[in-house]
């Protein structure tokens, strides 16, 4: 691609260049004046064209936060780089540029329309994020495959598409192809798809189409469900038993566990059957904590819900009568200061402005002993919140602590079963008197009494540690979730009183300056 | 005629004295009766019973016949009115025994309403004159409709003697071509009405209030004034929740506000007093004068069991007015007898409190006595009700029926079936027009398109009892073009209101206003779906417009206009508007949920006169305060002799949480210029406003003048155009119809009628056949033409002879001759020339008739296949 740019020296995208283009292109006339008086910060550009600049790397853009249209087009840009921050860009042309490869645009979520007119590209890449794309314009360019066209269909909102002039279109079945696999699209290569086009593309490819459509669903499916069960799995977390709804703890124990793994393979410990095996009394007693965490975790959330409906029934009911307060005051103080202007006496001027001042005062008093109201009320419901919702915990990990000692105790039969059986099959061993082929590995803890007892054992202490890790995990979590939500009600409440506060000393600043004012020009 | 009249006349003579030998043979028919009731008495009380009744004459209409209107015609009347059936003579045998023992065991009751005379003076049990008839009228399905109808259709005319029972009592046919009776023919017709639409009525006679039997309402309150009473909706205290927070503690004195409480309580209880006491003398003012007949009026009124038809509770309908009452009503002072089409029962329960006390427990032998015993009221035993109910459904049918079914049962009615004619339901009150005068009102009806104006009712209101000030007037209209239903004009404030029905043009929902001058008070209220702009109400003040709007994009909800006083113009010739000039504009809107609060504006006031535009921002969700925003326009001129474009002091804004780029002049630059534009806008929009009152005022003008009414194109009557349409269908109809005949005639017939029936034709019989109809159709034209060649020439010698006679005479003729002369030669030419044209176009046609008949008969499939060979 020889063009005749390329003679020219490659400019540099600096603050003189944006300067000069947000200049010309901003506010012209007696706008345009303040504008230069004042000057235009970058950030509140909306627009920018930056065409014909012969620029070669896109830079120094990162000011312009809220643009919403760049033109970039007719320069040498080789590369799409330097856009990150333009997250509110709804339009973007960089068409009649060197590019090759689209990239950089993962973070233009907004962006509605996109050209890439007579570029260098030869693959539709990298365009997941813009999930609002419209407009997508990418003729001239050097796209051969079909398979780009499928890359298309995740993109719900495309209406209009542009391919002519690469290679692609080449192919006899362009048109039809493209109408089959992007059924939405309305304009294709700057003409309106007629039905017609589209009834045929639909019936040619209706097979392939049909088997996209399902395995797209069927991916939709998948992805759905993983996100059921992620959710599923917050929730359970909330509750601060997740994966107790199974065998998670049970399998968990044993996963880190060599001897106890081996051991296992002993005949007699397989069958260590009484009525329910020892894995299964381990699972139904976990459920046991796992229903009652989920049965803890409704009410704790009914409690939270209920306090702060009511707190914000409050927090409501004192706004209304703050807002109350100050109209009539408005109306009051708009007469008195219309009475001023027309007053011409200077003594009753001053009498009335003094009136004005109090009237301002008073509403400063009435305002804050409402708020001050609002802050006792609030504590108050607020600690009682605290004190519930403490109590609630208190009882969960005591109730949980209670079922733990189950498993204990279970672990601790178990292993007591083990060491017997153990150390029974060592003396067979012994006196020779197995029956059945041991695997080497396990032959080797049937040594002596010390190492089955010690291998056991090791199992055993395993197995507890993992039961109390379980249990500690458990308490020291919910504990924290408590002392942070109680820590955030207090906060919040206190930003919220800070803020109202400021907010009314504004308000009564502004007033009486307003005064002030009025009083200084009276007096000139 | 006369003869016809000498026969009415025997008819009369005859039942008259039919009538006179009823007691005679009353008389003969006694003893079997009396046996019949030895079963139940003692054969002493039999004797006693005999010798009493013995002694006791059987009271006979005492009146000669009353003067009857002598309008009534009941030549046409049909025999059933004319004579009795034997059953029904049966009937009244066993009515005149049961009052005869009535009046030997209660000999201090007034006798019973039992047979008075109908119309053609023959005496007819009162249960046989009930019809039981359903209206075909949507509106009479419900008892206040018939109730209503009733009222409005017949007038009243009072009873001869209102302490007596008429001596008369018309079928319902009869009362409703009279359009008048008396509160029995009332009752009658609309107990015949109840039945028929499925209620358990009855007539009911007894005594009546003054005021009920004069149908005197003057002491009544107009139902129409009355406001319905508002359902005050009690709002749920929501619960209090677990942490609801607890109320300031209320530092008050308790002890002072206790006392408070009891000053204020004593206040009340003398408001209380003094209202009670003004309300006590009000009510002494208005009462009516103690009626020295109080108790002794007859009147006749019906009565509703509750049970059918889902009536919850037993209620009174005085038929005069078709209002219902409660039993216990003070208007109805007692009792005597109620009947329906079934059955006669007598009150046997005492009466000195009203009704106040009566059972309505029909099947209670001890309360009421009842005359037949087939048809007892199954009130008594509960689970018969319910088949009772069921079979009741279709009692009118099976009326005939059901009376064969029992021993002895109530004849069936004598009255032919009720009929109302559609245009006398719609007409409604005799000659269309009614009136009612209540306490302090004034009620005047109209039917429908009766007046040019569609007015349907009109209520007038009084300040006083005596009806002389005037208080307010409330007018109805129905199928107005402009959609007027309701004027209400108060005259105490000469507030007119007019409301209006949806599809007015210009949506108008309600106007009320004091005079039709612009600018002045007035208010309109819109119908805002129906307008583009969403306009609901506009308020208007000489110097003032206020307009309030709903569901608009642009949220704007009110705008309110301040004018200024109208400036002169100097220059006289020019004859456009001369607007009033806007001084104050200010529009609210509503919360715009796309904006932040702060950037969407809540109020924004153009101070025109004064070149200030003022903002007032929403307030966000958890702030007290909004921003605000004032702008200063002024054009001023810097020392240097620049314009002043902006400059920080023309802006002064208070912000709830102050932003970097709303204190840019620039901002503020393009913000006031975008102002100045809203405003230009603004100006225009009230300038428009002002121009739409303008149209209104003018459309309801032009409106008033016309008045045209509405015609439903369902309504076949009224509706001109569709009549034509109609008429000109039917006409096309008729003469396709003609024409089909003309086609359908068969030419062969009368000589295939000759051919020996059922034979198959031969070809020498079809040709023959063919041959035969052609002459004989020849013939006929011939003879047409010559009887036409006849006439002709009888008219022109008639006409001839007539010239000569005429030439002869012609000196003596006198004027009057010889015009006569002169008008029959003119007709007798026409004549002639008739039928001179009538020939030669017979003579055209003829041939052409005559060949279209054979080439009918080629294709008629009777000869078809012979003469085919043929050819």
């Amino acid at each position: 691609m020889n063009r005749i740019y390329n003679s020219v020296e490659p400019r540099v995208m600096d603050d003189d260049m944006l300067k000069l283009a947000v200049g010309e292109q901003g506010p012209q006339e007696e706008a345009g004046q303040l504008a230069k008086q004042e000057g235009i910060l970058f950030k509140d550009v909306l627009s920018l064209q930056l065409d014909f600049q012969n620029i070669l790397r896109i830079d120094n853009l990162w000011q312009f936060e809220n643009l919403k249209k760049l033109q970039l087009d007719n320069n040498i840009i080789e590369r799409i780089e330097g856009l990150e921050n333009l997250t509110q860009l709804v339009w973007l042309d960089l068409s009649f540029n060197n590019i090759k490869v689209i990239e950089g645009l993962d973070t233009l979520v907004n962006l509605e329309d996109l050209s890439l007119f007579n570029n260098r590209i030869s693959k539709i890449e990298s365009l997941d994020a813009l999930v609002k794309l419209q407009v997508l314009s990418l003729g001239n360019n050097q796209i051969d495959n079909m398979v780009n066209i499928i890359y298309l269909r995740q993109f719900k909102c495309l209406r209009t598409l542009s391919l002519s002039g690469n290679p692609i279109t080449q192919a006899e079945d362009y048109k039809i192809f493209i109408c089959a696999y992007l059924p939405d699209l309305v304009y294709l290569d700057f003409r309106r798809i007629d039905d017609h086009m589209k009834y045929l593309a639909e019936t040619k490819y209706q097979y392939t189409i049909d088997e996209l459509k399902h395995q797209e669903h069927v991916r939709q499916t998948k992805l759905e469900e993983k996100q059921a069960q992620q959710a599923k799995l917050e929730e359970h977390k909330m509750a601060f038993v997740e994966h107790l709804n199974g065998s998670f703890l049970f399998d968990s124990m044993y996963t880190e566990d060599m001897e106890g793994n081996k051991l296992s393979c002993l005949p007699i410990v397989g069958e260590l059957l009484e009525p329910l095996t020892y894995r299964d009394k381990f699972v139904i007693i976990c459920l046991n904590i796992f229903e009652y965490g989920l049965k803890q975790h409704e009410k704790r959330k009914l409690e939270l819900d209920t306090f702060h409906e009511c707190v914000q029934e409050a927090i409501q009911e004192n706004q209304e009568q703050g807002k109350l307060q100050i109209a009539s005051f408005e109306e009051k103080h708009l007469l008195n200061l219309s009475a001023i202007r027309e007053e011409s006496d200077l003594p009753s001027i001053e009498k009335k402005i003094v009136e004005c001042s109090e009237n301002i005062t008073e509403l400063f008093n009435v305002l804050m002993t409402l708020e001050m109201q609002l802050v006792e009320q609030l504590e108050e419901t607020i600690n009682m919140f605290e004190r519930n919702i403490t109590d609630m915990v208190g009882l969960f990990i005591e109730n949980v602590q209670s079922l733990y000692p189950f498993c204990n105790d279970l672990e601790n039969h178990h292993h007591e079963k083990l060491l017997e059986i153990s150390i029974s099959t060592l003396e067979k061993i012994i006196k020779g008197e197995l029956d059945e082929e041991l695997p080497d590995d396990v032959r080797t803890l049937f040594v002596d009494k010390d190492t089955i007892v010690n291998a056991v054992g090791a199992s055993h202490d395993i197995h507890l540690l993992k039961i109390d890790n379980r249990e500690d995990e458990l308490v020291t979590r919910i504990n924290s979730w408590c002392t942070h939500l109680v820590d955030k009600i207090h906060k919040d409440e206190i930003m919220r009183n800070r803020k109202r506060v400021k907010e009314i000393n504004q308000y009564i600043d502004h007033m009486q300056s307003e005064l002030d004012n009025l009083e200084c020009g009276d007096m000139d | 005629m006369e003869v016809l009249k000498e026969k009415v006349e025997e008819e009369e003579a005859a039942e008259r004295e039919e009538a006179a030998e009823w007691p005679e043979r009353m008389e003969k028919t006694r003893p079997a009766e009396v046996q019949k009731e030895e079963t139940i008495m003692s054969q002493e009380m039999l004797r006693d019973l005999e010798r009493k009744l013995s002694e006791i004459k059987v009271p006979i209409p005492a009146e000669p016949p009353a003067v009857i209107e002598d309008t009534i015609d009941i030549s046409n009347l049909p025999p059933s009115y004319k004579t009795n059936t034997p059953k029904e003579q049966h009937l009244l045998q066993v009515a005149d025994n049961f009052s005869r023992q009535y009046s030997h065991l209660c000999p201090d009751r007034v006798p019973l309403f039992l047979h008075p005379l109908n119309e053609c003076e023959v005496p007819k049990f009162v249960s046989t004159t009930i019809r039981p008839t359903l209206m075909p009228y949507p509106d009479l399905y419900n008892w206040d409709g018939c109730a209503n109808f009733v009222s409005d259709f017949l007038t009243r005319v009072p009873l001869p003697d209102p302490l007596k029972l008429p001596s008369h009592l018309y079928s319902s046919t009869t009362v409703l071509k009279q359009q008048k009776g008396n509160c029995f023919d009332f009752s009658t017709l609309l107990c015949s009405m109840l039945l028929g639409a499925g209620y358990d009525a009855y007539c009911v006679s007894g005594y009546g209030s003054q005021a009920l039997c004069n149908m005197d309402l003057t002491r009544e309150v107009c139902p129409l004034t009355v406001k319905p009473k508002e359902t005050v909706k009690k709002k749920e205290k929501a619960q209090p929740k677990k942490y609801t927070i607890k109320p300031p503690r209320d530092l008050t004195s308790r002890f002072e506000h206790e006392q408070e409480i009891k000053k204020q309580e004593e206040a009340k209880a003398q408001e209380e007093k003094r209202r009670w006491e003004e309300e006590e003398r009000l009510q002494e003012a208005e009462k009516e004068k103690p009626d020295p007949l109080h108790g002794l009026r007859v009147h006749c009124w019906v009565l509703v069991l509750s049970g059918k038809r889902e009536v919850p509770e037993s209620f009174f309908i005085d038929p005069f007015t078709g209002r219902s009452y409660s039993t216990q009503d003070d208007h109805f002072l007692g009792i005597e007898s109620l009947w329906n089409h079934r059955n006669y029962w007598i009150n046997m329960q005492d009466c000195w409190n009203c009704c106040k006390d009566l059972v309505f427990d029909l099947g209670d032998p001890v309360r009421w006595e009842y005359m037949l015993l087939g048809t007892d009221k199954p009130q008594l035993s509960l689970d018969e009700e319910e088949d009772e109910g069921l079979n009741d459904d279709d009692d009118i049918e099976d009326l005939d029926k059901e009376t064969e079914d029992k021993s002895f049962d109530m004849p069936s009615s004598w009255v032919e079936q009720i009929e109302i004619s559609p245009e006398a339901f719609e007409t409604r009150c005799p000659n269309g027009r009614k009136v009612l005068q209540y306490k302090r009102a004034r009620l005047e009806k109209w039917a429908l398109y009766l007046k040019s104006n569609g007015l349907v009712c009109r209520l007038t209101t009084y300040e006083d009892l005596e009806c002389t000030k005037i208080l307010e007037i409330k007018e109805w209209y129905q199928n107005r073009e402009d959609t007027l239903e309701l004027k209400h004009i108060n005259n105490s404030t000469g507030l007119h209101t007019d409301y209006f029905r949806p599809g007015h043009p210009q949506a108008l929902r309600v106007h009320s206003y004091k005079s039709m001058q612009p600018e002045n008070d007035r208010v309109m209220e819109f119908y805002e779906t129906a307008r583009v702009d969403g306009l609901i109400k506009r308020e208007e003040t000489p110097r003032t417009m206020t307009e309030y709007y709903q569901g608009r994009p642009d949220f704007l909800s009110y705008r309110h206009i301040n004018f200024g006083p109208r400036v002169k113009k100097l220059t006289l010739t020019s004859s456009e508007s001369n607007p009033r000039p806007v001084v104050k504009i200010t529009e609210r809107f509503s919360r715009n949920p796309e904006k932040p609060a702060d950037e969407d504006v809540a109020e924004r006031v153009f101070l025109i006169t004064e070149e200030r535009i003022q903002l007032r921002y929403h307030c966000r969700d958890d702030h007290i305060t909004a921003s605000k925003r004032e702008f200063l326009q002024r054009s001023e001129v810097d020392s240097k002799g620049n314009k002043i474009i902006m400059t920080p002091d023309m802006c002064i804004s208070f912000e709830v949480e102050p932003m970097e780029h709303t204190k840019k002049l620039l901002y503020q630059y393009e913000t006031m210029m975008h102002l100045k534009n809203e405003e230009k806008l603004s100006k225009h929009q009230a300038w428009e406003s002002e121009q739409e009152v303008l149209e209104i005022l003018k459309l309801r003008e032009e409106e008033e003048e016309a008045h045209t009414l509405n015609i439903s194109i369902y309504d076949t009557k009224r509706n001109e155009k569709s009549k034509e349409y109609r008429e000109a269908m039917e006409r096309v109809m008729h003469e396709e119809h003609l024409r089909q005949v003309e086609a359908q005639l068969d030419y062969l017939a009368p000589f295939l009628a000759q051919l020996p029936p059922g034979e198959k034709l031969t070809r020498i019989q079809a040709v023959h056949l063919r041959d035969e109809c052609l002459s004989d159709f020849k013939q006929r034209l011939i003879d047409k033409a010559n009887l036409i060649q006849a006439r002709f020439e009888k008219e022109n010698q008639e006409l001839q002879k007539k010239q000569q006679w005429y030439q002869e005479n012609q000196v003596t003729l006198t004027p009057e001759e010889e015009d006569q002369y002169l008008s029959y030669c003119s007709q007798a030419m026409f004549r002639i020339r008739i039928l001179e044209q009538r020939l030669n176009r017979h003579k055209e046609l003829a041939p052409l008739k005559y060949l279209a008949l054979e080439e009918k008969l080629y294709k008629d499939p009777r000869l078809a296949e012979f003469l085919k060979v043929l050819q």
